[in-house]
């Protein structure tokens, strides 16, 4: 993953002078990828929207608060998680998350049942390991930032990490045998 | 090297080191079963990461958005040295609100309503007769009070020349009958001097 530090770091030390512009950079250059995060998280696209929103607001009114301007990525996922399962925590008794189809299922990259396939294992992994493995898999942090974004041992996210994939390994193998036979 | 001491996850996630890859690559050139896990692996990676990110539906607001900038009085008190600076602005605000202020300009007058200006009217009227009423009343009494001082002056005028013409005739009146008792005297005198 390409952190970029340098333009962080600046961007971050220019919009605490209050250049406004500079954090509209930041935001710019990870609305996306948060927005997708969140999405993958909550599995609703008005809600990772709603939150995507919270979490930049969140971060602007804190960011005198981040205490190393070149970690501001870690820090900008720390509000976003922390943001997500807030709402996971207000929803959990209303919804059988396993039940739903995540709405990245259609993505037009793949066939569409390989895709539902794909997000439906990503839905069925526990929260915990979910998180872990699209902040690893999707968003390319190192697992000592994982670490600081979810405010666990480094070892916790190793673990976490692993665990899904062999629960993805599994979920997934009658997909890739049939692309192997194919 | 053996198979168990290998992280093929790691190997995978690229959280190993350099020197620790080249192991695990001269290993698995070497070990069927630990190539089969490499390959399910990046297959499973790959799979995963084959999901493509969505675009976000609407662009964040910008801090610079209206809904988000701070303003500038916001700004302001964020700058410098921020007390100094309130209590002079507000100083200077309660000396421009008392000098400028005017009651509000209405924008657009009410709707005509033909009862109120009727009522209006005849209060207009009633107002206005009842004030040349009051003049013309206040007017008669002060020329009746003017005509009756004219009177009273008047009488008094007479009363005191009746008065004067009434004494005069009593001195008159006096002086005669002090003239006769002289006379009488004188003539009682003479009487006896001839007796």
């Amino acid at each position: 993953m390409i952190f970029r530090e340098v333009e962080d770091r600046d961007l971050v030390g220019k919009a605490r002078r209050g250049d406004v512009e500079a954090y509209n950079r930041l935001v710019s250059r990870w609305e996306k990828r948060l927005y997708n995060y969140l999405l993958k998280l909550v599995g609703d696209r008005e809600d990772a929207l709603d939150l995507t929103q919270e979490v930049f607001l969140k971060a602007y009114q804190a960011l005198k608060k981040l205490e190393d301007p070149s970690r501001f990525a870690p820090w900008l996922y720390r509000i976003a998680h922390n943001e997500a399962y807030s709402l996971l925590r207000r929803r959990r008794p209303e919804e059988e998350l396993d039940e739903i189809a995540p709405p990245w299922a259609a993505s037009r990259l793949l066939p569409a049942e390989t895709a539902l396939a794909v997000a439906a294992a990503l839905r069925r992994l526990p929260e915990e390991q979910r998180e872990a493995v699209v902040l690893k898999i999707y968003e390319g942090f190192k697992f000592e930032e994982i670490a600081s974004i979810l405010d666990c041992p480094v070892s916790t996210v190793k673990s976490r990490v692993y665990a899904a994939l062999d629960r993805l390994k599994e979920a997934l193998a009658p997909i890739r045998t049939r692309g192997e036979a194919g | 090297m053996s198979c168990g001491q290998i992280d093929w996850k790691g190997y995978v996630l690229g959280e190993i080191s350099h020197p620790e890859r080249k192991a695990a690559e001269a290993h698995a050139a070497a070990c069927s079963p630990c190539r089969e896990e490499l390959e399910r692996l990046r297959l499973t990676q790959g799979l995963l990461q084959s999901l493509a990110e969505e675009e976000i539906p609407q662009r964040i607001a910008f801090v610079s958005d209206k809904v988000l900038a701070p303003s500038w009085w916001a700004r302001l008190w964020q700058s410098g040295p921020r007390l100094g600076f309130a209590s002079a602005a507000m100083l200077a605000a309660a000396i421009l609100v008392h000098a400028w202020v005017r009651p509000p300009v209405a924008i657009q007058p009410p709707a005509p309503d033909q009862a109120a200006i009727e009522a209006i009217v005849e209060r207009e009227v009633a107002r206005r007769l009842d004030e040349a009423l009051a003049r013309a009343a206040a007017a008669w009494e002060a020329q009746e009070a003017e005509r009756r001082a004219k009177l009273l002056r008047e009488v008094r005028e007479e009363f005191e020349i009746r008065r004067r013409e009434e004494r005069a005739q009593i001195e008159q009146a006096f002086e005669v009958l002090h003239k006769r008792l002289n006379v009488m005297h004188l003539a009682s005198a003479w009487r006896a001097e001839e007796r």
